[in-house]
């Protein structure tokens, strides 16, 4: 159902068009404030991150594939485990979602023409970038962060790790903070004030829900990494003491403003995914989201009660029962949210007439493996089991089954699904399907036997066990899995390449989604809407009437707004339509001050504090330029 | 514009006059505004952590501050507190000006409030000069948390010196347009806040002395 644009509309179309067109090639790269394009950017860049992060994950296995592995040192081990776990987390899931889907698809979702700041958004992404490229550098030089990506204290300190390895770390997350914070601010700001007239908060859809929840959640959650961080660095770098017993610190103190990070951390990674899986359910179901009000508090409430868990992480560290139990029990209630979305998503497919295309697939198996790792995360809140596994593979199995196998196969569906929209070409369904098995099989082959492992007692981070034990063979299939593993994603990726540019023309709207990007052409035009969308319900596309006359309303020239960058602002909680706005268009200062910083972080590593004091005037410059040209109101 | 709704045009406002009509009529706040109260969503989370570290490390010590650190002198950063505190009051002026379009008031209350900053950051700086004589950061997790907390608030304060200054320049250069109404908005709401945690850290550095 392609929206044919009458010969009355085109010249509205064609007036858009000349107004948000950007520079071309690769200037127009740089400089774009385009929410689409910093959305690509964003997806290459966390794919290109998550290769490096899949090799060092292949390492591990095959270094462990048997006993007395020799392929790295026990020294390179540590550097590979650890940027395994940091890229993963920081420079390949937390971008990939909120980063490449969120910015693509929520102002799409919303009936927006671009996010509530434009340039800010540009901002967050280069800054992604040169914090990536910051913590990759010290692999390059051979010295990369290896105390594990939790990098407990004393091993993390000075006296322990003398080399600038931890600085990399601390600085390197500290700037990779700016980038997610201001993305964070930049999303709820979209979210609450840029929805299209008449989506009110209970019209927004689900996806949309989910990434408000993250986004709160990362804003008051990296602070406190932010500062462990810096009291690590201080600690390192100038010789104070927070972290030193002998002198009054405290080792504990930095577990704890970990984990009060880390915790909503994990929920971090994994809201997106359910808010993919509730854009991809409905649409291959055919049929509403069974609890929809329930399901938006409920991802609310997961990011809300994942600031109460933290010490379930700390479980061995010798804390009073009292506060254990306290932990115990706050982690289990996470269970009662869980479970509703849960139910929600097998409810909706089971009463639907679920159509088992590619990107259904990955959500079920999201759901299979959502399960297996919370029910092992269950078992993980028991304080007796946690303190006979801790540290063994055990964890490494939940965690990865939680953060793999759930997390990221929802990312996974997604590329499929939004991939006609983004490329407007339609990728292999079989050459899908057979990627998906390959997943899937892959997923459970390397994380299920970890469990056993970990049960027969196989501590984790060791860089290699003696044989006879009863573990060779389990860990023998396990490398075998990752292998088949990194085979279904490599042709999940070869799948999407090939198809984007031999794929059929996809047209707007190949699966008959509910929500709103579904209604403009594929790729959407760099304005994304040319006329603003009327919205009555949480499922736009399945109210024929409301596009009909959105349709009527472009033939006759209203509500374009074609008087320059402009989009409607609307108020937060009803989406009254309050003001327009006139949008920044392209600029290259996002990308300098971006460059400023990068600067700032790499003189601090360095200990040239003088250099970083003036990167960072040079940067608040920037900032001044920034502000001096381009403002047009 | 037929068949859009009667709402206003940000960016037709130009004049101060225009703005100030702007956002008078504005139903919600705007997208500025909001963007500035999340930002200091994530300061206060930030100085949540530094003050919950302050006495993480105060509760874990068998004596706070540790031998031979004589506790804080109680009334000088408690004056020069007071006095930051107060220039919430020319701030919420000069945003309640900004809207009713009064650009020179605007001017006039930053600068007045600026001047305020200014002589508290540089009283400021002497004691913590005066600080770093008696005892140092090296020395104990006392005096790292105790300098650490101190430096990142100070920070916050001339941070907000610059933008001060930022803003002034622009009401000057630019005038009272509809971004830097908001702008103006934003400073006020941001000292607003820093004022507020202004007071909480003084009392977590002072907290053994009371």
């Amino acid at each position: 159902m392609a929206t044919v644009i009458s010969p009355r509309a085109k010249p509205h179309v064609e007036r858009l068009e000349r107004i948000w067109t950007e520079r071309p090639g690769l200037v127009g790269w740089v400089t774009t404030t385009d929410h689409k394009r910093i959305g690509i950017m964003y997806f290459f860049t966390a794919l290109a991150f998550f290769g490096a992060g899949g090799v060092e994950a292949l390492l591990i296995r095959t270094q462990l594939i048997g006993p007395n592995g020799t392929l790295l040192s026990p020294q390179a081990y540590d550097e590979v485990f650890t940027m395994h776990g940091i890229t993963m987390i920081f420079l390949f899931v937390i971008p990939m979602t909120t980063g490449a889907f969120g910015n693509y698809l929520v102002p799409l979702m919303i009936g927006a023409r671009d996010m509530a700041f434009p340039r800010m958004n540009a901002l967050s992404y280069w800054i992604y970038l040169f914090s990536g490229l910051f913590m990759y550098l010290a692999l390059l030089q051979g010295h990369a962060p290896n105390a594990g990506w939790f990098d407990y204290v004393p091993l993390a300190s000075k006296k322990f790790d003398p080399g600038n390895n931890i600085d990399f770390y601390g600085y390197g997350l500290i700037f990779n903070g700016i980038s997610s914070t201001a993305a964070s601010i930049n999303f709820i700001v979209t979210i609450f004030k840029m929805r299209a007239p008449g989506m009110s908060l209970n019209r927004m859809p689900l996806f949309c829900f989910a990434f408000l929840a993250v986004a709160f959640a990362l804003l008051f959650a990296l602070p406190s990494l932010s500062v462990a961080a810096l009291f690590l660095e201080l600690d390192r770098q100038l010789g104070f003491h927070f972290y030193d017993a002998a002198f009054g610190g405290a080792p504990l103190l930095w577990q704890n403003l970990f984990w009060i990070f880390g915790h909503p951390e994990v929920y971090i990674i994994i809201l997106p995914a359910f808010g993919i899986a509730t854009a991809i359910i409905p649409t291959f179901s055919h049929r509403r989201m069974v609890f929809f009000p329930l399901v938006a508090l409920a991802e609310i409430l997961v990011a809300f009660l994942g600031f109460g868990v933290w010490v379930h992480h700390m479980f061995t560290v010798g804390f009073a029962t009292v506060t254990t139990v306290y932990f115990a029990a706050a982690s289990l209630i996470i269970v009662i949210p869980s479970a509703i979305q849960l139910f929600s998503w097998i409810t909706t497919i089971l009463t639907g007439t679920p159509e088992f295309k590619t990107p259904l697939l990955f959500i079920v198996g999201f759901i299979v493996y959502f399960i297996i790792g919370g029910l092992s995360g269950v078992t993980l809140a028991a304080i007796p089991f946690d303190q006979q596994v801790h540290d063994s593979y055990y964890v490494v199995a939940h965690f990865h089954f939680v953060i793999f196998g759930a997390a990221v196969f929802p990312i996974l569906g997604g590329m499929y699904f939004w991939f006609p929209k983004v490329t407007g070409r339609m990728y292999n369904e079989t050459v899908g399907k057979v990627s998906f098995w390959l997943t899937f099989a892959g997923t459970f082959i390397t994380f299920f036997p970890m469990h056993i492992v970990g049960i027969l007692g196989m501590p984790r981070r060791n860089y290699t066990y003696p044989g006879g034990l009863g573990w060779s063979l389990l860990n023998f299939i396990e490398s075998i899995g990752a292998y088949i593993l990194a085979s279904g994603l490599v042709l999940i990726v070869a799948n999407l390449a090939v198809s984007r540019f031999r794929g059929a023309p996809a047209g707007n709207d190949p699966f008959e989604g509910d929500t709103l990007e579904w209604s403009t052409t594929s790729p959407p035009p760099p304005y994304n809407y040319p006329v603003i969308p009327t919205v009555s319900s949480p499922y736009p596309m399945w109210d024929e009437e409301d596009r009909k006359r959105d349709n009527r309303r472009l033939e006759r020239g209203e509500g374009l707004l074609e008087l320059g960058h402009e989009t409607p602002a609307s108020t937060v909680q009803d989406a009254q339509w309050d003001e327009i706005l006139s949008m920044p268009s392209y600029s290259i200062w996002p990308p300098l001050t971006a460059l400023m910083l990068a600067g700032v972080f790499t003189a601090l590593v360095m200990q040239h504090y003088f250099i970083a004091l003036g990167f960072l005037v040079a940067d608040g410059l920037t900032l001044i330029g920034w502000h001096h040209k381009g403002v047009r109101t | 514009m037929k068949g859009t709704p009667a709402v206003t045009r940000s960016s037709a406002a130009w004049s101060a006059a225009a703005a100030g009509r702007v956002s008078r009529q504005r139903m919600a706040q705007p997208n500025g505004w909001w963007g500035m109260a999340l930002f200091l969503c994530a300061e206060v989370a930030l100085f949540g952590t530094l003050i919950g570290s302050y006495f993480y490390l105060d509760f874990q010590s068998h004596q706070w501050p540790p031998a031979g650190i004589k506790p804080p002198g109680v009334v000088l950063p408690l004056l020069a507190t007071a006095a930051l505190a107060l220039t919430s009051l020319p701030m919420l002026h000069a945003a309640r000006s900004a809207r009713a379009g009064r650009r020179g008031s605007v001017i006039a209350l930053i600068v007045i409030a600026l001047v305020v900053q200014c002589c508290y950051l540089a009283l400021q700086i002497l004691l913590f000069r005066h600080d770093l004589n008696q005892f140092t950061p090296q020395g104990s997790a006392y005096g790292s948390i105790y300098f650490t907390l101190l430096a990142v608030h100070h920070a916050h304060v001339l941070f907000g010196i610059v933008l001060d200054l930022t803003v002034l320049f622009f009401l000057v250069y630019r005038g009272l347009t509809n971004y830097w109404l908001i702008g103006v908005r934003g400073l006020a709401l941001y000292w607003h806040v820093v004022n507020v945690l202004a007071v909480i850290v003084v009392f977590t550095q002072l907290s053994p002395s009371l």
